[in-house]
C-alpha cells in the first residue's frame, strides 16, 4: 500500500516559508510499510563528504544534507469512527482519561508517520532503523479535538553532531485548519543515528551499535517515587497496536534480539504518554511537553516514576525501581 | 398492607426551620468474627458467608430475630460482580426481617465507619430508628478477573446472535488472554502498593524502625491483655472454629520483631527501609457489624446503650503526584472536625488510629506535632497537639487483629463504644473517643463518640 | 447420633428378623409435640378397694381415686375407674394407681392385681403412675411398710412394661396434699409423651406450692412470660433445653463459653432469645447473668445449669487439671452463681434453679471419679439449696440423664455405646429432649411442690435407683 501511497503523492507547486518544497500525500502513510522501506533502503554508513576511508572532507554543511522538502497531509478527519474507536484504545493503553481532546500523544502517533516517510526518503541522510529517539517536544497552542480535520506537516531539520553519531529534528505541525498562522500541535522529535560522522564533526565517542550506558547512570541520586509502572512483556504490543509503530524491537525479545537489545523495549513515546496522561487534570488543554531518554525500558520490567510540581511546570522521571539507571525525564508545562 | 403505623419512638416531625432537629444516635453494641489471616482459617468462606455470621451473632447478642431493622449498611472492598448485593443477601440469609433494607457501600478500608456515620446520620435525622453498619472482607476468597482479551471475547461471544459470530469472536482469543488477573492492593493511579507508599511517607518524616516495632509490640500486648480480661466476650462470636485473632501474637518481643526484614521501601534512594511484616498490618478475612439506633429504639427494647456517635469527617488528600502521603488523609480530618466540635486533642480519654501500618500512624502523630505541618498544610496556627500514648489504641488495633480492609471500621467502633461505657461506668464521668481511619485512594474517615 | 438398631428392629424385613430372633426391640417412643393429645386412648383410675373381681366385703370406694378422677376428667380424658370397662381390642393409655389411702402392705393386693391385669392391654407409650404418701419417721412400722413397698412396685412394675411404655410414681411428703398443684402437674407430665425417657422414677412432692396455669392454652405455654438462662446452650442437651423452655414460652437467655458462641448464636436465633457470651467459671458470673438478665429482660425466673464437661481417667491415673476442672464447672461454678443469685435478692417469687447430674453422681462410673464427684455434688447441693428458695417460692431441683443420645456419647466405641443403650428398661438410649421436657417441667410454676429433689431421666437405667 505504501508504494500506492507514493505513487499518488504529488508534488507542491510551492514552496513554504523556509524554502522547502512542499509534497502532498493522500493520506497518512502506515508505519509498517515505512519501516519495510527503510530497511530496504541502503545505508548510508558514509554520508556524502566522507570517503570510505573516514576521512573528513570539507564540504557544505551538515545541515545542506537534508533535502529542502515537507510532506504534507491534509484532510485527516479525526471524526472517523475507526478513529475513535483507536483514540479509546489508546487512552486505555496509556492511561489518559476518556475524552473528545485528542492527548498530545495521541497526535504523535497520527501525525508521526508523515514524518517517518520523509525519512524513508532516498535522499535521507540517516538510516530509519537503528535510529535512537533521543528527545521529543511537543507544543499543544490548542486543543485537538475529535471531529477536527487535520493538516499535517512534517520536515527534517537541525542535522547536526552528537557524540555518538548524529541527530537530527523532525518537524511535525498540525492544524486543525490550513488557514492558521500557527499550528495547534507541534511536535519535534530528536533522533540520533549512532556511528554515523557528519562533515567536520569529531568521530563518535564509542564504538557504534554500543548500547553501554554512561558509568554515571545508576549513581544518580533519584527523588521519592509518587508511582511505579510494573511493565509486563506485552507493553509494547499493546502500544504498538494503537499507535501504529510495530518496530520489532518493541513486540517481542526474539525480534528485540535481531537489534541487539536483549529483550523487547518500551517505546519511548508510550513512558512519556503515560508520564502525560498521569497530569492530565494538572496540564489543562494548552501545554508544552517534553521527554529526553535515556537507558531504554526493558520488558518486563518495574520503571518507579516521580512527579512534582517545578514552579509553574510538572516535572518528571523515571528509572529503573531496582537498579535506579535512569530511563527517561521530561516535563508538562500548561501554558498560562 | 397498609402503611406502617408511625412508631412512638419516632420523634415529632421538624419544626420548619432552618436548623432541622437532630436527636442522638447512639450505639448500642457490636459483633464480629475473629479476624484471620488470609489463607487460613476462612480460606473457604465468602464475604456473605462471613457477614451472615457477623450478623447472626449480632442478631442473637441483642435478641433481634424477625426485628425489622431501619437498614444494614456494609460492604467489602475486594467484592465479586455476583455479590452486587452482598450485604442485602446478607440480610435475607439473617435471623432479621426479610423487610430489612440494605444497601453496599464502598470506601475502602473506611468503608465500616462510612457505613457507621450513614447509619447514624439516618437515626440522627429521624429517618430511621435502628441499623446495623458493617464490613466484610476476604483475601483468601478475592475475585479473580479474567484478563481484558477474554474479558471482551466473552462479552462479545455473549452479545453475538449467530454461532457463527461466537465463534469469529472466540477465534480472537489468544493463549495469553487466558491468564486470569488476581486482585492488586496497588493504587491504580499510581502502581504503588499501598506499603510502598507508606513507605515513602515514613521516609519523609523519618519515622524509626524502633519506633514502628514498638507500636506494633504494643499492639499485640494490649489486644493479648483484652482478650485475657474478656473484653472481646461480647464483641466477638467465633466462626470456623476461630475463637480469637490468629494473627495475635502472644509471644512477640522487640527482639523478634528487629530480626523481621524490611518488605517495603527497599529501593528508596537515599532512605533506610524499615517497614517489616511485623510492623505492618498482614492481609486478612473478616466481617464486622455495629448495632445502631435512636435511644427510643434501645430503650422500648431494654438494650443497652454504649455510646453516643457524635459527629464524623471525611477527608482525601492528593498522593497522585506526592503532594502528600497516601494515608495521611485523617491528618487533614481530624482538626477539622476537632473545630467543629471545639475540642482539642487532650479532651479525648481514647484515640483510635487505624494501624494499616505503624509508621502510619506514628505520621500522623508527627504530623500533628509538627508545626510547619499544622501551619502550612493544615492552616492553623499551632501544632494540631500531641497524643498521649496511654490513650491510644489501648486495646490494640489492626497491626495485631488484622486488617479485612471494610470490616475494621465496625471493630474499632464497637470495641470503642464498649471502652466509653466502660470506662464512664468506672468514673461515673462522661468519656470521649476519637476513631482515626484512612483508606486507599488518599482519603480518610474520622469521628468522635462520647459515653452515651 | 441416631439408634440404626432401634430403627432396624422397627421397621420391614429387619423388624420380623429381630421378632424370629427374640432380640430385644426397643420401641419408638411417643414423643410430645405442641396440640398433641394429651394420651392417646382411656385412661383407668384405680384405689383403694378397687379388687378384682370385686371382693364382697369392698371398702368402700376411695376418695382420693375418686378426686384424682376427677382431675383427669377436667382435662377432657375418657376416664374408667374399673378394668372391666375397656372395650374389646381397646388399650389403656394409662393406668394411674392411687395408693394415698393405703395403711399396710395387705392393702395393696387389690390395686396391684387390678392394674396387673390391665398390663397385656397398656397401649404403646402407654402410662402406668402411681401416687402415695411418702414415709415418716412417725410412721407406723405397717404403713411405713406399704409406703415404702409401693416404691420397689412401682420401680418393678415399670421393667415389665414394654413398647415403651413406662411407670412413675408421685409421693406426697410433708404437708403437700393430693390438692397441691404440683401433684396435677406431675400427674399430668408422667401421662404426657414429654416424660417419655422418665421410667421408673417416684418424685416427691413436699407441698402445696406452685400454680397451676390458667384456663385455655395454659398447659400450652406454661412458662409464658418467663425468662429463663440457660448454660451450655450452645449444644446437645443443653440446645435442646433452651428450644423447649422457649416453646414453653420462655424468652431464653443462652449462655456457653465465647468459644462456642458461633452455635450459641445460631440456637439463640433459633429460640428467638439473646446469646450471652460468658464463661461460668468467671468469679462473677452469677452477677453477670443476672445483670444481663434484668437489664435485657427486666427479670429472671429460671436459671438452668446445664454446664458440664468430662475429663474422664482412672482415678489412679487422675491429674491435677482434669479434676480440678471437672469441679470447676460442674460444681463449683454452680455453687457461686447460685450463691451470687440468692444474695442478690433479684430472683423472681417463684424462681427455679434446674441443676444437671448424672447417673454417674448417682451409680458411679469406672473413670469418672471426678465426674461423680461433681455429679453427686450437684445433687447434695439442690437438697440443701431448695430450703432456702422455698419461702420465696422458688425451687431448685437435679435432673440427672442417663444414657442420652448426643455428640458426646456419639463418641462412645460402637460396641459400648449399642450395649449402653440397652442397659434401661426402654432399651435405647434418650433424646436431648427428654431432657429437656423434664426441666421444663420443673421449671414450670406448676412445679412449687418440688424441691431439692433429683429426677432421673434415664428410662429406668439398671445401675442406681
Amino acid at each position: 500500500m505504501s508504494e500506492e501511497t507514493h505513487a499518488r503523492r504529488t508534488d507542491h507547486p510551492g514552496a513554504d516559508e523556509n524554502g522547502r518544497i512542499t509534497v502532498t500525500m493522500a493520506e497518512v502513510p502506515g508505519l509498517g510499510g515505512l519501516y519495510a522501506r527503510g530497511v530496504a533502503k541502503p545505508l548510508l554508513r558514509h554520508l556524502p563528504g566522507r570517503t570510505s576511508e573516514g576521512a573528513t572532507v570539507f564540504g557544505p554543511g551538515a545541515a545542506s544534507l537534508l533535502a529542502p522538502v515537507s510532506y504534507r497531509v491534509a484532510g485527516v478527519d479525526t471524526g472517523d469512527p475507526a478513529l475513535r474507536e483507536r483514540l479509546a484504545a489508546y487512552d486505555r493503553v496509556v492511561g489518559e482519561p476518556a475524552s473528545d481532546v485528542l492527548p498530545a500523544g495521541f497526535v504523535h502517533v497520527l501525525a508521526f508517520p508523515v514524518a517517518t516517510a520523509l525519512m524513508t526518503r532516498d535522499d535521507f541522510p540517516l538510516p530509519l532503523l537503528g535510529m535512537v529517539h533521543l528527545a521529543n517536544a511537543v507544543q499543544v497552542a490548542r486543543p485537538v479535538v475529535v471531529g477536527d480535520v487535520l493538516e499535517v506537516r512534517a520536515w527534517a531539520q537541525d542535522l547536526r553532531p552528537h557524540r555518538r553519531g548524529a541527530q537530527v529534528d523532525l518537524v511535525t505541525a498540525v492544524r486543525t485548519d490550513p488557514a492558521d498562522d500557527a499550528p495547534a500541535w507541534r511536535g519535534v522529535s530528536t533522533y540520533l543515528a549512532k556511528g554515523v560522522t557528519l562533515p567536520g564533526a569529531p568521530e563518535p565517542s564509542e564504538p557504534h551499535g554500543g548500547t553501554a550506558a554512561p558509568a554515571s547512570d545508576s549513581s544518580v541520586e533519584h527523588p521519592l517515587p509518587t508511582g511505579r509502572w510494573a511493565l509486563d512483556a506485552a507493553t509494547g504490543r499493546r502500544y504498538a497496536a494503537v499507535s501504529g509503530d510495530r518496530n520489532p524491537i518493541h513486540l517481542s525479545a526474539l525480534s528485540a534480539r535481531a537489534f541487539g537489545f536483549p529483550r523487547a523495549i518500551t517505546h519511548g513515546m508510550y513512558t512519556a504518554s503515560r508520564a502525560l496522561a498521569g497530569l492530565a487534570r494538572e496540564r489543562g488543554d494548552a501545554y508544552d511537553w517534553t521527554v529526553s531518554f535515556a537507558r531504554p525500558v526493558l520488558l518486563p520490567g518495574t520503571v518507579d516514576v516521580s512527579v512534582r510540581p517545578d514552579g509553574a511546570a510538572w516535572v518528571y522521571e523515571g528509572w529503573d525501581a531496582r537498579k535506579g539507571t535512569p530511563h527517561f525525564s521530561g516535563s508538562v508545562t500548561p501554558r498560562g | 398492607m397498609s402503611p406502617r403505623k408511625t412508631s412512638p419512638s419516632t420523634p415529632d416531625p421538624a419544626p420548619s426551620t432552618t436548623q432541622p432537629a437532630v436527636r442522638d444516635a447512639v450505639i448500642v453494641g457490636g459483633n464480629r468474627i475473629p479476624f484471620a489471616r488470609a489463607g487460613s482459617a476462612y480460606r473457604t468462606a465468602s464475604n456473605q458467608e462471613m457477614f451472615t455470621a457477623a450478623l447472626e451473632g449480632l442478631v442473637a447478642r441483642f435478641g433481634l430475630q424477625g426485628e425489622r431493622l431501619g437498614e444494614v449498611v456494609g460492604g467489602a472492598v475486594l467484592k465479586h460482580s455476583r455479590n452486587f448485593n452482598l450485604i442485602r443477601e446478607s440480610v435475607l440469609g439473617s435471623s432479621l426481617d426479610a423487610a430489612t433494607p440494605a444497601y453496599d457501600l464502598q470506601q475502602a478500608c473506611a468503608t465500616g465507619l462510612e457505613a457507621t456515620i450513614a447509619v447514624a446520620n439516618k437515626i440522627r435525622l429521624g429517618q430511621q430508628d435502628s441499623g446495623v453498619a458493617g464490613g466484610t472482607d476476604t483475601v483468601s476468597d478475592a475475585p479473580i478477573a479474567v484478563s481484558e482479551g477474554l474479558r471482551r471475547v466473552l462479552l462479545e461471544a455473549q452479545h453475538a446472535k449467530t454461532t457463527q459470530a461466537r465463534l469469529k469472536a472466540f477465534a480472537k482469543l489468544r493463549p495469553a488472554d487466558l491468564k486470569p488477573n488476581p486482585p492488586v492492593t496497588d493504587e491504580p493511579r499510581t502502581g504503588l502498593s499501598m506499603g510502598e507508599h507508606q513507605a515513602i511517607t515514613t521516609a519523609q518524616w523519618g519515622i524509626t524502625r524502633e519506633a514502628q516495632d514498638e507500636l506494633a509490640l504494643a499492639s499485640h500486648q494490649n489486644l493479648a491483655a483484652a482478650y485475657e480480661a474478656g473484653f472481646f466476650d461480647d464483641l466477638v462470636t467465633p466462626f470456623r472454629g476461630l475463637s480469637r485473632d490468629n494473627n495475635l501474637r502472644t509471644d512477640s518481643s522487640l527482639e523478634k520483631l528487629a530480626k523481621l526484614k524490611p518488605v517495603y521501601g527497599k529501593n528508596l534512594a537515599g532512605t533506610e527501609p524499615s517497614m517489616t511484616a511485623g510492623n505492618s498490618t498482614p492481609l486478612t478475612d473478616g466481617a464486622s457489624t455495629v448495632l445502631l439506633a435512636s435511644r427510643e429504639w434501645a430503650a422500648e427494647r431494654s438494650l443497652p446503650v454504649l455510646a453516643r456517635f457524635v459527629d464524623a469527617e471525611t477527608a482525601a488528600v492528593d498522593f497522585v503526584h506526592g503532594a502528600e502521603g497516601l494515608l495521611m488523609a485523617p491528618a487533614y480530618a481530624v482538626p477539622r472536625l476537632l473545630a467543629r466540635n471545639g475540642l482539642t486533642l487532650g479532651d479525648f480519654d481514647f484515640v483510635e488510629i487505624h494501624e494499616a501500618f505503624a509508621s502510619t500512624v506514628l505520621t500522623i502523630l508527627a504530623a500533628w506535632e509538627d508545626d510547619t505541618f499544622c501551619r502550612e498544610r493544615l492552616g492553623l496556627d499551632a501544632p494540631l497537639g500531641k497524643v498521649d500514648r496511654s490513650v491510644l489504641n489501648v486495646h490494640g488495633s489492626s497491626l495485631a487483629a488484622g486488617h479485612p480492609f471494610a470490616a475494621t471500621g465496625g471493630r474499632i467502633v464497637a470495641s470503642t463504644a464498649k471502652m466509653l461505657s466502660q470506662r464512664a461506668a468506672e468514673t461515673g464521668k462522661p468519656a470521649r473517643a476519637l476513631i482515626s481511619i484512612c483508606a486507599a485512594g488518599g482519603l480518610g474517615a474520622t469521628a468522635i463518640l462520647e459515653s452515651a | 447420633m441416631t439408634d440404626t438398631y432401634l430403627r432396624l428392629v422397627n421397621s420391614g424385613v429387619t423388624k420380623k428378623l429381630a421378632k424370629q430372633l427374640g432380640l430385644p426391640r426397643p420401641a419408638v417412643l411417643r414423643r410430645y409435640e405442641p396440640g398433641q393429645p394429651l394420651v392417646t386412648g382411656p385412661v383407668l383410675v384405680l384405689g383403694r378397694g378397687d379388687n378384682l373381681p370385686p371382693a364382697p366385703d369392698a371398702p368402700a370406694p376411695s376418695p382420693d381415686a375418686d378426686a384424682v378422677a376427677h382431675v383427669l376428667s377436667g382435662w377432657g380424658l375418657d376416664v374408667r375407674r374399673h378394668p372391666s370397662q375397656l372395650e374389646d381390642g381397646g388399650r389403656w393409655a394409662g393406668v394411674v394407681v392411687v395408693l394415698t389411702e393405703a395403711e399396710e402392705p395387705a392393702d395393696l393386693s387389690g390395686p396391684m392385681l387390678a392394674l396387673g391385669s390391665t398390663l397385656r392391654r397398656i397401649a404403646p407409650s402407654g402410662r402406668i403412675v402411681t401416687v402415695s404418701r411418702a414415709a415418716t419417721p412417725d410412721d407406723g412400722p405397717a404403713l411405713s411398710a406399704v409406703r415404702v413397698g409401693i416404691d420397689g412396685v412401682l420401680r418393678s412394675v415399670a421393667k415389665e412394661l414394654r413398647a415403651g411404655a413406662t411407670g412413675n410414681g408421685i409421693v406426697l411428703s410433708g404437708d403437700a396434699t393430693l390438692d397441691g398443684p404440683s401433684v396435677a402437674g406431675l400427674l399430668r407430665f408422667f401421662l404426657s409423651s414429654k416424660s417419655a425417657f422418665v421410667d421408673g422414677q417416684l418424685v416427691t412432692v413436699s407441698s402445696d406450692a406452685g400454680v397451676l396455669p390458667g384456663a385455655g392454652s395454659g398447659w400450652e405455654k406454661p412458662l409464658d412470660g418467663k425468662v429463663a438462662v440457660v448454660t451450655g446452650a450452645a449444644r446437645g442437651i443443653g440446645a435442646a433445653i433452651a428450644k423447649v423452655l422457649a416453646r414453653d414460652g420462655a424468652t431464653v437467655v443462652c449462655v456457653d463459653v465465647p468459644a462456642a458462641g458461633d452455635a450459641l448464636a445460631k440456637v439463640a436465633n433459633q429460640v428467638r432469645g439473646t446469646a450471652l457470651q460468658l464463661d461460668i467459671t468467671a468469679p462473677d458470673a452469677g452477677d453477670r447473668l443476672l445483670a444481663h438478665a434484668l437489664e435485657r429482660h427486666g427479670h429472671l425466673d429460671v436459671v438452668v445449669h446445664n454446664a458440664g464437661i468430662t475429663r474422664d481417667k482412672l482415678l489412679a491415673n487422675m491429674t491435677p487439671d482434669r479434676w480440678d476442672s471437672v469441679v470447676a464447672v460442674n460444681i463449683a461454678a454452680q455453687l457461686r452463681m447460685n450463691e451470687q443469685l440468692l444474695a442478690s435478692g433479684k430472683l423472681a417469687e417463684g424462681a427455679r434453679i434446674v441443676s444437671l447430674a448424672s447417673t454417674s453422681g448417682i451409680a458411679g462410673n469406672r473413670g469418672q471419679t471426678n465426674y461423680a464427684a461433681s455429679k453427686a455434688g450437684v445433687i447434695g447441693m439442690v437438697r440443701a439449696t431448695g430450703p432456702l428458695l422455698a419461702p420465696s417460692g422458688g425451687t431448685v431441683n437435679a435432673v440427672a440423664p442417663g444414657f442420652i443420645e448426643t455428640e458426646m456419647t456419639a463418641k462412645i466405641p460402637a460396641l459400648t455405646r449399642q450395649v449402653a443403650r440397652r442397659l434401661d428398661s426402654l432399651q435405647q438410649g434418650g433424646l436431648p429432649v427428654d431432657v429437656a421436657e423434664t426441666i421444663a417441667f420443673l421449671a414450670s410454676p406448676v412445679a412449687g411442690g418440688v424441691n431439692g429433689q433429683v429426677v432421673r431421666v434415664c428410662g429406668q437405667n439398671l445401675v442406681g435407683q
